[in-house]
């Protein structure tokens, strides 16, 4: 009886949070509307730390903490919030508008990232097995129907080069979400060091909002290069990490 | 040898004590007394009998004194026994001013005497031109030309005046001539250049022609001067006592000489540009254009840039030459643009003047890039010319309103930075949890990807194997009697349990037609106890098998005459032939 009890709580959790998370998403809403932007980021981490997360909660997330004026936690949020809706346009839209507000050189994305980033890492995946499954299945149904080859020849070599494409894009992808990630100076202003030590060497200084590629991580500590090649060694304390795709 | 010597120094000694003893004497002398501003005169102090206590040093305002250059030179009067000895210093002497200065007597202390020279006068003219009689008469050993293609000009026209340095053929060497004067009123320099040197024949003389052309863009109306522009000259010339004797022709040094030229004044008469039938879009232009444009892309989202490349190409000023004002165009955003001057030739006057803009259409409305119209003044002709491109047809899409709603509600006006981010998103939308990994790292969801492999790998093994039957018949009979045994042992033991006694062997009978025709490779009826001995292929088989094989065939035989048999009996029978057509089986056929 306890086992099933607990299968329950179990199957039943995600429903559980949901539910809480429009009442508190709504609170923290209204705070923001009432002008109170720390204490309504404050309320959207609050809801984030619970494992809950969207897209929109992300956005209103990453508008509370520009108000705040916490600009580099603007730009991880928004940045979070379009891996997960990577063709919002208010999501971009106020990620440019933050972005415009940072200070000294930061990490940019190229037009090629830009075009990658149109599809969510799971939707690359889908797109790709998808393919990939469909040409195995018209292979397959070749086999079994030999008078229907001739008609899906041009099907089959259609999506056997849509599978080429979709699987060597989502290679990338998957290289880069699993080894490529981004940091965001969400402290006032950073310095970088040459090494993963307190007292290191200073190698330069960055801005709150500042975007760095993270080459590395040791101790609580992440190398970081910035957009002119420079690298140094920060506190994780200071920088926000974000998965590349 | 000692004593003579003794004689030679008592006699020196003597005789420089009788020089020492002679009267000095101390002169100042200008080596002329007239130059022109910019030339230099000599000026001489020369000491006889001594040498100078102090060292006079002149000084006159309105005068410079460069460094003193001093010799000394000993003579000795064999008539007299006397020696004289002299020492002059040489200053030279140039003016800052057109005037007359009087060098002031000059007092020097020589041998102990208070020597005091005579006061000079030296008068310094303006420069002037040599007259055209002295020009032509070929006495001038070098003058200087200048002159303009015309004498009325207008206000932003730019004239290439000739400056030209005429050196006699009797000039050795001449250095690079220095411009002490160059005015030029209502003028502006611009770029000079230089020419290839050529020859002419004045009079009887000939003379070697440097041209310096000058680029000048006439800045004010009215009447203008030009020159006389003024310049020192250093030459070397022939010296005058040369003979046909080649050796001493080759060790002449020659003569230098310093000289100041200097140009006539030429008068010019600037007109100011008309104000008649001057076009509205004139922005000062003055010259002879021709203009081309481009614009880039032409099928654009509203806020899109689009590149307006506006090329004028010509002579003239192009410095002074802009787009005529373009922030009127209504459904336009016009960025400043930027310009890059590509000139050819030593002056600049001709090249090309780009301008690159960029322009953002407001909306879809903006079907076209409007007509260009571009004016300048053309001096030659004394008109005003009006130069015009065609609109380019644009193709502006608008910018979706439907994809977009939210952002095209609170977005800020087209082409502005936005002033402030966007509000709120108030539906939380579908929630999903942070550490959700992507279905990448599923290794289930990456087992699954293994179906679609499988089942294309079952199929292509199914097919193989159809057509491979298809392809064999022996194969398909071999599986098909294989199939036919298998359910005819079952429905053999059925038939012992039933005791069927002529069903058993009638069943019997005909699978062993049927094993031994596979396995032969003959048709089953074909099949009788005969083959068992006759066949080759069971040449091979055991001989248990083929004893087995024929008291089956003896047991079916005589089933047809004594057909009673009890149960265990038909099982025993059954067994036998299960055993024997498996060993058939394994006969090679």
């Amino acid at each position: 009886m306890k086992t099933i009890i607990l299968l329950g709580a179990l199957l039943f959790a995600g429903t559980i949070f949901a539910a809480d998370a429009p009442t508190d998403f709504a609170a923290a809403n209204k705070l923001y509307a009432e002008g109170k932007f720390p204490a309504a980021a404050a309320a959207y981490e609050t809801i984030l730390q619970t494992g809950a997360q969207s897209p929109a909660l992300l956005f209103n997330c990453g508008n509370a903490e520009f108000k705040a004026g916490n600009v580099g936690k603007a730009i991880a949020a928004f940045q979070r919030a379009e891996l997960l809706a990577p063709r919002d346009a208010e999501i971009r839209a106020n990620l440019d508008f933050v972005r415009n507000q940072v200070q000294g050189a930061t990490r940019r994305e190229n037009h090629w990232q830009n075009w990658l980033g149109t599809l969510t890492l799971n939707e690359w995946t889908g797109l790709a097995v998808g393919a990939f499954w469909s040409t195995f299945i018209l292979l397959a149904a070749k086999q079994l129907r030999p008078a229907l080859a001739p008609r899906l020849k041009n099907a089959t070599l259609t999506l056997l080069v849509l599978t080429i494409f979709s699987g060597a894009i989502l290679a990338v992808q998957t290289m880069n979400h699993f080894s490529s990630s981004t940091a965001v100076v969400i402290a006032a202003e950073a310095t970088a060091r040459s090494g993963p030590f307190d007292d290191a060497q200073n190698a330069f200084t960055t801005h709150n909002g500042a975007e760095l590629s993270v080459l590395g991580r040791h101790d609580g500590w992440v190398q970081v290069a910035d957009a002119t090649g420079k690298n140094g060694w920060m506190s994780v304390k200071q920088v926000a990490i974000l998965p590349g795709a | 040898m000692r004593f003579t010597s003794r004689i030679i120094l008592g006699f020196v000694a003597v005789a420089l004590f009788y020089g020492a003893a002679f009267a000095a004497s101390f002169t100042a002398t200008l080596d002329r007394d007239t130059i022109t501003l910019g030339e230099s005169a000599q000026l001489a102090l020369v000491f006889e009998g001594g040498q100078p206590d102090n060292m006079p040093a002149p000084s006159v305002p309105g005068l410079s004194f460069g460094r003193p250059n001093t010799t000394s030179s000993q003579n000795i009067n064999f008539n007299t026994g006397q020696i004289n000895s002299t020492i002059s210093i040489t200053y030279p002497v140039t003016a800052e001013r057109i005037g007359r200065f009087i060098i002031p007597a000059i007092t020097a202390d020589v041998g102990g005497q208070h020597l005091t020279s005579h006061p000079l006068r030296l008068n310094v003219e303006k420069p002037t031109a040599p007259s055209a009689t002295a020009i032509d008469s070929g006495d001038q050993i070098a003058f200087l030309k200048l002159s303009l293609p015309t004498d009325k000009v207008y206000v932003g026209q730019t004239v290439v005046a000739q400056l030209q340095i005429y050196l006699r053929n009797d000039v050795l060497r001449s250095s690079q001539p220095q411009f002490t004067g160059t005015p030029m009123e209502g003028f502006a320099l611009g770029k000079n250049g230089g020419g290839s040197q050529s020859q002419v024949q004045i009079g009887n003389r000939v003379y070697n022609v440097t041209p310096i052309p000058l680029a000048l863009t006439v800045v004010k109306s009215g009447p203008l001067t030009l020159g006389p522009f003024t310049a020192n000259l250093t030459i070397l010339v022939s010296s005058g006592n040369q003979n046909n004797n080649p050796f001493q022709q080759f060790f002449n040094q020659g003569e230098q000489r310093q000289l100041t030229l200097a140009t006539e004044t030429l008068h010019v008469q600037a007109l100011p540009l008309p104000t008649q039938d001057q076009p509205t879009n004139f922005t000062g232009a003055v010259g002879d254009f021709t203009i081309n444009s481009s614009v880039g892309p032409v099928s654009v989202a509203a806020g899109d840039p689009v590149t307006v490349r506006v090329q004028i190409s010509g002579h003239g000023s192009l410095d002074s030459v802009t787009l005529p004002d373009q922030t009127a165009l209504s459904g336009f955003k016009i960025f400043p643009p930027t310009t890059k001057i590509d000139v050819s030739g030593q002056l600049g006057l001709d090249g090309t003047k780009t301008f690159e803009e960029i322009v953002t259409p407001q909306n879809a409305e903006v079907h076209e890039w409007p007509p260009f119209s571009f004016s300048f003044f053309n001096p030659d002709d004394g008109k005003y010319h009006t130069l015009t491109q065609a609109a380019v047809p644009l193709t502006v899409k608008a910018v979706s309103a439907t994809t977009l709603p939210p952002l095209a509600k609170n977005a800020a006006p087209e082409n502005q930075m936005p002033a402030d981010i966007l509000p709120l998103k108030q539906n939380l939308g579908s929630v999903g949890r942070d550490s959700v990994e992507p279905l990448i790292a599923k290794p289930i969801f990456l087992a699954a990807q293994a179906v679609p492999v499988i089942a294309f790998l079952a199929a292509l093994i199914w097919r193989k194997r159809t057509d491979n039957l298809a392809n064999n018949p022996r194969l398909r009979r071999k599986m098909a009697v294989a199939q036919l045994v298998q359910s005819g042992l079952v429905d053999l033991k059925k038939f012992a349990m039933e005791n069927k006694s002529d069903e058993f062997f009638a069943l019997l009978f005909r699978l062993l037609q049927e094993q031994l025709g596979e396995r032969l490779d003959c048709p089953a009826s074909a099949i009788t106890e005969n083959v068992i001995e006759e066949h080759p292929v069971l040449r091979n088989a055991p001989k248990a098998t083929l004893e087995g094989m024929s008291e089956l065939f003896q047991l079916c035989n005589q089933a047809r005459y004594a057909p009673v048999r009890g149960t265990s009996e038909l099982n025993l029978v059954a067994q036998k032939f299960e055993k024997t057509i498996r060993e058939l089986q394994e006969v090679k056929a």
